[in-house]
């Protein structure tokens, strides 16, 4: 499986090549959240240099992990052409988890020099310690941005306004994950839950852990924690839902 | 031994109903009606290993329905199916490694970014073909659709009929043994067409896979299919030998002569003229009849050729359509 995997990567790169110019387009996009969270809060705490190391991390994990599944899988399941991949002796999942990455791939190395620019011009120093420390926090959290929004674009068995949902599900990631304000500057009560809720495992936690804010081990096993819970509970229901699904475009007509 | 078996198939599509207005809209958001088509009703078949049947019927009949039910891509009301021993709608990998379903309307699924030899490679190891395999089929594909100048080209780049047979190369680098063609000649130039029919009756004849074929063109169908099996209105109206159906339906055979000193009132009397130019003659004469006729117009008339004809499978499969079989 890995294999295939790797082999749909390779080929979803090469395809997407032919359309950098589109992922410029989606690069700016995911970049300009960060940078206005950047800029607003740097003008409220002007001495404090945690804000513009947190969103220069943000930035990066932005967009090394934006996901867009109501593209890659739900257009197919509008147009038919997911049965050529029903007809596959693989799971269906392959392709698209190779699309995600390749995306990926393409969005990082056109990403990470505008994070580096960013981080340049507003004196940002991330430590090496850190941002290795992060990399548990940024894989899961990759994972669970994945899962997450694979989980909404499945709606599109059931109705055509996929794209609504899935920017309905990604307004509570930029309000909850972390892009709006870092959950540290919100009060209280809005914090705790933020922390409890997956979309900050998805963004604020491997920005934090990067950025250096999260001291000790404990806080950093307690995100992981809530990470992998919310992993379990994203994939369970991704799975009901692709079985519903798929029952469902084969009884009503593929 | 059966390759395919289908057994009273029931396939009954749940669609979504509203009336008109105002009124009917918003009822319809409390209150959803729906309406049950049926699509495919009580059909029963079965194909024995490497045999190729065609299956036809007017639009709308329960065709693609029923091969979509047979790959695996539909899930059946009701009815028994099984494929090389597997239902197919639980689409186990090793039952997907031994079929193909190839549709004339699209080819080619998958990232039409990359090349036709990229795309093999992938289906190489999709289908675990061992590399010594992939090379010497990838070589007779190559000879046999004359693919050498496509394997550098990307899909998109790819006409219709290039699309297509790059679409039987991806399909049949696995060899598949049984194949379900929907409409594989669907806008094809006459070349393109010929050029798949040979490859596959040779495809079919070399690996003793088993085929079922839809096909709006006759040409296809008389060409491949020994076997019919007719539908119409999801229900099975004939499932025989294609010459019994011709015989059966058009109890006429044509006699086609070239006489150009020929009374026109003579032939007249032989048979229906349905056909007259430049001393050519095509005449409708009752099959029981043919013998006697060719015989009487040899001895009376100056006939510098003659030949005996079907009629046409179009005129026979539309009164099928029209009539139906009886």
């Amino acid at each position: 499986m890995s294999q295939l995997i790797a082999l749909r990567i390779r080929m979803e790169v090469l395809e997407w090549s032919g359309a950098w110019w589109f992922l410029l387009t989606l690069v700016v996009q995911a970049v300009l959240g960060p940078l206005i969270g950047m800029f607003i809060w740097s003008a409220v705490y002007p001495a404090d240099s945690y804000v513009a190391t947190y969103y220069v991390a943000l930035l990066l994990v932005t967009v090394m992990t934006e996901s867009f599944e109501q593209h890659t899988f739900s257009e197919k399941i509008y147009d038919g052409t997911i049965s050529h991949e029903l007809l596959r002796p693989q799971p269906v999942v392959i392709n698209t988890i190779g699309t995600n990455l390749a995306i990926r791939i393409w969005m990082a190395a056109m990403g990470i020099p505008v994070a580096l620019l960013a981080g340049f011009a507003f004196g940002v120093s991330l430590t090496w310690t850190a941002v290795l420390s992060a990399v548990p926090a940024f894989v899961l959290g990759a994972t669970l941005t994945f899962c997450w929004t694979f989980l909404l674009s499945l709606t599109a068995f059931w109705t055509e306004r996929v794209h609504s949902i899935v920017g309905f599900g990604w307004t509570l990631n930029t309000l909850l994950g972390g892009t709006i304000a870092p959950l540290a500057f919100l009060p209280g009560p809005l914090r705790d839950i933020g922390q409890v809720l997956p979309f900050y495992g998805m963004l604020g936690l491997p920005a934090d852990v990067a950025a250096g804010r999260v001291h000790g081990l404990a806080p950093v096993l307690t995100g992981l924690a809530y990470q992998a819970g919310w992993l379990t509970v994203i994939i369970t229901c991704a799975v009901l839902l692709w079985r519903a699904g798929i029952r469902r475009y084969t009884v009503v007509g593929a | 031994m059966t390759a395919v078996v289908v057994e009273d198939l029931y396939m009954t599509y749940r669609a979504p109903i509203r009336g008109s207005g105002w009124k009917e809209t918003l009822s319809s958001v409390f209150n959803r009606r729906y309406r049950e088509v049926p699509a495919v009703q009580n059909v029963s078949f079965a194909l024995a290993p490497g045999e190729v049947v065609g299956f036809i019927g007017p639009n709308g009949a329960g065709k693609t329905t029923t091969m979509k039910i047979l790959s695996g891509l539909l899930h059946a009301t009701s009815g028994h199916v099984r494929v090389l021993g597997y239902s197919p709608w639980q689409r186990r990998s090793d039952f997907l490694r031994r079929i193909a379903f190839i549709r004339g309307s699209q080819p080619v699924g998958g990232s039409q970014e990359l090349t036709v030899l990229d795309t093999l490679q992938y289906q190489r190891l999709l289908y675990d073909v061992p590399p010594a395999d992939y090379r010497r089929n990838l070589d007779e594909l190559t000879e046999l659709l004359d693919l050498k100048d496509l394997l550098q080209r990307q899909l998109r780049a790819l006409s219709l009929g290039e699309k297509m047979r790059a679409g039987l190369a991806l399909s049949l680098l696995y060899r598949p043994e049984v194949m379900f063609l929907d409409e594989p000649t669907l806008g094809l130039d006459v070349t393109g067409a010929t050029t798949m029919r040979r490859f596959v009756a040779g495809y079919a004849e070399r690996a003793g896979a088993t085929v079922l074929l839809t096909s709006h063109y006759m040409a296809d169908v008389a060409s491949l299919c020994p076997r019919l099996v007719l539908i119409d209105k999801g229900k099975v109206q004939y499932d025989g030998q294609l010459d019994q159906l011709a015989a059966k339906l058009s109890p006429y055979k044509l006699l086609r002569l070239t006489a150009p000193n020929a009374d026109e009132e003579r032939l007249k009397e032989a048979g229906e003229v349905v056909e007259a130019s430049n001393g050519t003659w095509v005449l409708r004469v009752p099959r029981e009849e043919v013998a006697r006729t060719t015989a009487r117009l040899l001895t009376e008339l100056e006939v510098a050729d003659l030949a005996v004809e079907e009629a046409p499978l179009e005129a026979v499969i539309d009164r099928a359509y029209r009539e139906g079989v009886g």
